[in-house]
C-alpha cells in the first residue's frame, strides 16, 4: 500500500484537469443566464447609454416583460409537475376576445366580464388537466388539441376585432402607472409570481407537486393524489394565461383573434431558460423570470440597435433551443456529478 | 424458467482457440493490474490508492458495504468515471481513462442489475446491439451478423429463439442475453453487479454453473454482491474493500463467511439468537388482516393476520405474489376479491393517499424507482409524506422549512442515516442510507402497518443491520410490520411470524423456532396439493 501512495502522484497529474472541467461546466451551466443576461444589459448600457441606459427604457422593459412573465409561470407550475401546456397562448387569446366581448357584445360590468373570463381560463386547465390525467392522452397532444379548437371557437365567436364598445376603464388597467411611473402589469407580474413562488416553495401543494415532478411512482406510492396535484397545475397555467389574455386586450384596446399566441413560444423558451438557472435543470419560478427577462433585454437591445425584424424570430428560436439544451446539459451533468 | 437438474450449458471445447483473450493462457502475472486508484467526490473519499490485480479466467469475488468503494472501482474499469490517480493496465498496456469505447476493446463487460436492454428488441438484436452489423444493399443482413451471437446464445444456455422478445423473458433468462451480448463481443472480463437478486434458485443455479464454464474457457469474471455465501463459494479469489481501501485479499478457502463479514464491517454482527424479541400477544382482534384477498393470477387466495407490534415475514420466490398481495392492500391494485381488515373492521382503500390516511405505509420494492425523488434534497425526501406536522401556522397550508430541517435532522439521526446534511440530494446517498431515508419517511406519520418490501436488497451489512433495528425498534412501539423479503436469512433473523407464498397461495406458515432458512426455502417449493400429499 505504501509504495503504491508514493507513487501516485506523478501518476496523478496528467488527469487533475478533468474535475476542474467538470466543476467548470456545471458552473457555467448554473449561471450561464445569469451571465448573459448581465453581459447583455451591461453591453447595451455602454454602446447605448442614452437609449438603453435610461429608466423610462428599463420600464418599458419590465412592462414588455410582464405579460410574458405571468403566462410563463403558469407554463412553469405544469413543467414542474411533469407535463406540458402548449395551449396558453391560444387561451390568452380566447379569453383576451371574450373578455371583449363579454363588456362590448353583452354588456357586463368590468369586474364581472374579467372575472368570468379567469373562470374561464381556469375552467380550461383543469379541461387539459382532466384529459391528461383522467382520460392519460399525451400533455402534448391533449394541450394542442384544446388549443387548437379554442382558436376555432374563438373565430366562430368574432372574426373581427371586438374595438366598439369596450370600455376606458379597461384600457386604462393596462396603461395605469399608480406608482413611479411603474404601469400596472408590471405589479400585477410581481403579485403572480410572488403568490406562484409561495405556493411552489412554502406550501404542501408546491411540495407535492415537486415530489410529483420528481418521481410520479414515488409520490403516488407516499400518498400523495398525483391527478389532483397535476390538475392544480394545469388550472394555475389555465388562470395565468387568462390574466395575461385579458391584460394584453386591455393594452390593445380591443379583443384579437390570435392576439396572445406568439406568447407560447416565449414563454416556453423563458422557463426552459429558467430551469437552468442556479439549478439542474429544474424548474422554478424565480428562474423563469430570469429567463422572461433575458428575452425582454434581448427584444429591447435589437430594436434599439435597428436590428431588422427578421432578427426577432431568430433570436427567438435560438433563445429556446440554446435554453432546452442548458437545461438538459445542467440536468446530464447534476446526473454524474 | 430453467431447470437445474438438467446441465444446459454445453461450452464448446474449442471455444479457448475462438476467443482471443484465451489463447494467451496461461499468462504469467496478472492480465488487469490496478495500481493506486484514487478518486474523490466533493471531498469524500470514493477509492484511496487501490491496488489490485485480475488474473485471466478467475473468478473475483468484490465485497463491501455499499459506500465503500466497488462501484467507482467498476466505473473506472468502464471507463465512465475517471480517477483522480493511479493506473489501470491491461496485458501490460495502460487503459485510456475515461473511455468506455477503450474499456470494451480491452475485453472488459459490465452487467448491472439494471439490465441495460432494450425491452421491445428481440434478444439477437439486443446482443448486436451497438456492434457493425453486416449488410447488404444498405440492408442488415441478421443470418451473417448473427452468426457469433448464435455461437454465444448456445454457449449461454439461451432456450428461447433468438427472436424472442426481451419483455416476454424472466430476468434469470436476461441475464443469459446480457452475458451472451459481452460474449459475442469478446469479453475476457465481464463484471456482474449482485446478479442473482432477483433470480430464482433455479437460475441462480444455472448462472453459477455457466460462470464455472466462462472462468475454465478464461473469461475472467469480478462478481460483486452481498450475497456473501455465493461469493465465497464461486471466488477464486476474494477482495474486500472498506472507505475506499482493499482491507482484506483472500484466496479460496482462507475465509469464511464470519471473516468476511468481520473484514466488510469491522466487527462481530449478531445473529438471531443474540436478540431476545418480546413475544407479541396474538389474542383479540388482529390489528390487520386479510381475508381471500385475490386478483387475477399473481394473487390467488390470501389470508393472514397481523398483531399489533408484529413483525410477519413474507417469504417465498419472486414472482410468489407478495409484493402483488402488498400492492393490493396499500390500494396500489384493484382488489378483485376478498377483503382487507383494520382492528376487525372491514377496511375499504380508494387508493394509496386513502390507505395513507388510514395508517398504513408502504416502502417500496424498487428504491429508486418507486421510492425515492432522487434531485430532491434528503429532508424533502424524508417530510414528504406526512407535511402538516410542519405547518408554520397549524391550520394554514404554509411549510415552515426550520420545522422541517428540525424534524428530518432528527430522523437522521434516529436512524444514524450517513449524510454530509439534511440539504443534500439523496442520490449522492448510498443505497442503504436511501433505504433508511425512505423508512424514515413514515416515522411521523400515523402509521399502524408498515409493509417493507425487500428492505435490505443491495443494501451493505452494515445498513441492512440498521435498517433490521428500525424495523424491531418500529414493532416495540406497536406498530403492525408486513417484512417481504427474498432473503430468508433475513426473514429468519427479523420476522416473528412467517408465511410462506407459492403462485399468489399461502403455503404455509412458521412460528418462533420454526423460522430457519431450510423451512422457509422448502416452503417456497412447494404448492398446496403438494404441501397435502406430504402431510398426509
Amino acid at each position: 500500500m505504501t509504495s503504491s501512495t508514493t507513487a501516485a502522484p506523478e501518476r496523478a497529474t496528467a488527469r487533475t484537469g478533468a474535475p476542474m472541467r467538470r466543476a467548470i461546466l456545471v458552473f457555467i451551466s448554473r449561471y450561464a443566464t445569469l451571465i448573459g443576461l448581465l453581459a447583455m444589459i451591461f453591453f447595451f448600457s455602454i454602446n447605448a447609454p442614452e437609449t438603453f441606459f435610461s429608466r423610462a427604457n428599463f420600464i418599458n422593459i419590465l412592462s414588455q416583460a410582464s405579460l410574458t412573465a405571468i403566462i410563463a409561470a403558469g407554463l412553469t407550475y405544469t413543467l414542474v409537475v411533469g407535463e406540458f401546456d402548449l395551449s396558453i397562448g391560444y387561451v390568452g387569446s380566447f379569453v383576451g376576445l371574450m373578455v371583449a366581448g363579454f363588456m362590448a357584445k353583452a354588456g357586463l360590468p368590468i369586474p364581472v366580464a374579467i372575472g368570468l373570463a379567469l373562470l374561464i381560463g381556469i375552467g380550461l386547465g383543469l379541461v387539459n388537466g382532466a384529459l391528461v390525467t383522467k382520460v392519460r392522452i399525451n400533455a402534448v397532444i391533449a394541450t394542442l388539441g384544446v388549443g387548437t379548437m379554442l382558436s376555432g371557437i374563438g373565430f366562430s365567436y368574432s372574426a373581427f376585432p371586438i374595438a366598439m364598445g369596450i370600455p376606458r376603464a379597461f384600457t386604462n388597467i393596462a396603461l395605469g402607472r399608480p406608482l413611479f411611473g411603474i404601469p400596472n402589469p408590471v405589479f400585477v407580474m410581481i403579485a403572480v409570481l410572488a403568490v406562484l413562488w409561495t405556493i411552489l416553495n412554502k406550501t404542501e401543494m408546491g411540495q407535492r407537486m415537486q415530489a410529483v415532478g420528481s418521481n410520479i411512482e414515488a409520490a403516488r406510492l407516499s400518498g400523495i393524489r398525483v391527478d389532483r396535484v397535476k390538475m392544480f397545475a394545469f388550472s394555475v397555467a389555465g388562470f395565468c394565461a387568462a390574466l395575461t389574455g385579458i391584460l394584453l386586450t386591455s393594452l390593445l384596446g380591443s379583443g384579437t383573434l390570435g392576439a396572445a399566441d406568439g406568447y407560447l413560444l416565449d414563454a416556453f423558451a423563458a422557463v426552459f431558460l429558467g430551469s437552468a438557472t442556479m439549478r439542474e435543470g429544474q424548474f422554478h419560478i424565480l428562474g423563469t423570470l430570469v429567463g422572461v427577462l433575458v428575452l425582454a433585454v434581448g427584444f429591447n437591445g435589437l430594436s434599439i440597435f435597428g436590428a431588422p425584424t427578421y432578427f426577432q424570430p431568430i433570436f427567438k428560436g435560438g433563445v429556446l433551443v440554446l435554453a432546452v439544451g442548458l437545461s438538459t446539459l445542467a440536468r446530464r451533468y447534476a446526473a454524474q456529478a | 424458467m430453467l431447470t437445474s437438474s438438467s446441465p444446459i450449458i454445453r461450452v464448446a471445447s474449442n471455444s479457448e482457440q475462438t476467443r482471443p483473450g484465451a489463447a494467451a493462457r496461461p499468462a504469467l502475472g496478472p492480465w488487469v493490474e490496478i495500481r493506486g486508484l484514487g478518486k474523490h467526490f466533493a471531498g469524500e473519499v470514493a477509492l484511496d490508492s487501490v491496488d489490485l490485480d485480475i488474473m485471466r479466467g478467475e473468478v473475483h469475488g468484490l465485497v463491501g458495504a455499499n459506500g465503500a468503494g466497488k462501484s467507482t472501482l467498476i466505473r473506472c474499469l468502464a471507463g465512465v468515471t475517471v480517477a483522480d490517480r493511479g493506473t489501470i493496465r491491461v496485458a501490460g498496456e495502460d487503459l485510456r481513462p475515461g473511455s468506455p469505447r477503450a474499456a470494451e476493446r480491452a475485453g472488459f463487460a459490465f452487467i448491472h442489475q439494471e439490465l441495460n436492454l432494450v425491452p421491445h428488441f428481440s434478444v439477437l438484436e439486443n446482443m448486436l446491439l451497438g456492434v457493425p452489423k453486416v449488410t447488404r444493399l444498405g440492408l442488415i443482413d441478421w443470418k451473417r451478423s448473427g452468426a457469433g451471437a448464435r455461437l454465444a446464445a448456445a454457449k449461454v444456455g439461451m432456450r428461447v429463439p433468438l427472436d424472442t422478445r426481451v419483455s416476454e423473458l424472466s430476468i434469470g433468462e436476461r441475464w443469459l442475453v446480457m452475458i451472451g451480448k459481452a460474449l459475442a463481443r469478446n469479453a475476457a472480463l465481464i463484471a456482474m453487479d449482485e446478479p442473482t437478486a432477483s433470480l430464482s434458485a433455479a437460475e441462480t443455479d444455472h448462472l453459477f454453473a455457466l460462470i464455472r464454464d466462462l472462468s475454465a474457457s478464461g473469461v475472467a469474471i469480478l462478481y460483486v454482491s452481498h450475497r456473501l455465501d455465493e461469493v465465497l463459494d464461486l471466488s477464486d479469489r476474494i477482495t474486500v474493500l472498506r472507505d475506499g481501501v482493499i482491507v482484506d485479499r483472500s484466496e479460496r478457502g482462507r475465509l469464511d463467511k464470519a471473516g468476511l463479514i468481520r473484514a466488510i464491517v469491522g466487527h462481530d454482527v449478531q445473529t438471531r439468537e443474540d436478540r431476545p424479541r418480546p413475544l407479541v400477544t396474538r389474542t383479540g382482534t388482529p390489528l390487520f388482516s386479510a381475508r381471500n384477498v385475490g386478483r387475477g393470477h399473481a394473487v390467488k387466495d390470501v389470508s393472514f393476520d397481523l398483531w399489533r407490534g408484529e413483525i410477519l415475514g413474507f417469504g417465498g420466490l419472486v414472482g410468489a405474489g407478495r409484493t402483488e398481495t402488498a400492492r393490493l392492500a396499500f390500494g396500489v391494485d384493484r382488489l378483485e376479491r376478498g377483503h382487507f381488515e383494520l382492528e376487525g373492521a372491514p377496511l375499504r382503500i380508494r387508493d394509496e393517499a386513502d390507505a395513507v390516511q388510514k395508517g398504513l405505509a408502504l416502502v417500496p420494492e424498487e428504491r429508486r424507482s418507486q421510492g425515492l425523488m432522487l434531485d430532491q434534497s434528503v429532508a424533502f425526501n424524508i417530510t414528504i409524506a406526512a407535511l402538516k406536522p410542519f405547518e408554520a401556522v397549524p391550520g394554514l397550508p404554509f411549510l415552515s422549512s426550520s420545522k422541517m430541517r428540525s424534524a428530518a435532522n432528527r430522523l437522521v439521526k434516529h436512524l444514524q442515516i450517513k449524510t454530509p446534511g439534511v440539504g443534500t440530494r439523496i442520490a449522492g446517498l448510498s443505497g442503504g442510507n436511501q433505504q433508511k431515508a425512505l423508512i424514515a419517511r413514515w416515522l411521523d406519520t400515523n402509521m399502524r402497518v408498515l409493509i417493507i418490501d425487500e428492505p435490505s436488497r443491495g443494501v451493505d451489512i452494515g445498513a441492512r443491520e440498521q435498517i433490521h433495528d428500525a424495523i424491531r425498534d418500529l414493532a416495540k412501539t406497536g406498530v403492525g410490520v408486513i417484512l417481504i423479503s427474498s432473503d430468508v436469512e433475513e426473514l429468519a433473523l427479523v420476522a416473528d411470524r412467517v408465511i410462506v407464498l407459492h403462485e399468489g397461495r399461502v403455503t404455509g406458515e412458521l412460528t418462533g423456532a420454526d423460522i430457519t432458512e431450510s423451512r422457509i426455502v422448502e416452503l417456497s417449493y412447494l404448492d398446496r396439493a403438494e404441501l397435502a400429499g406430504a402431510e398426509s
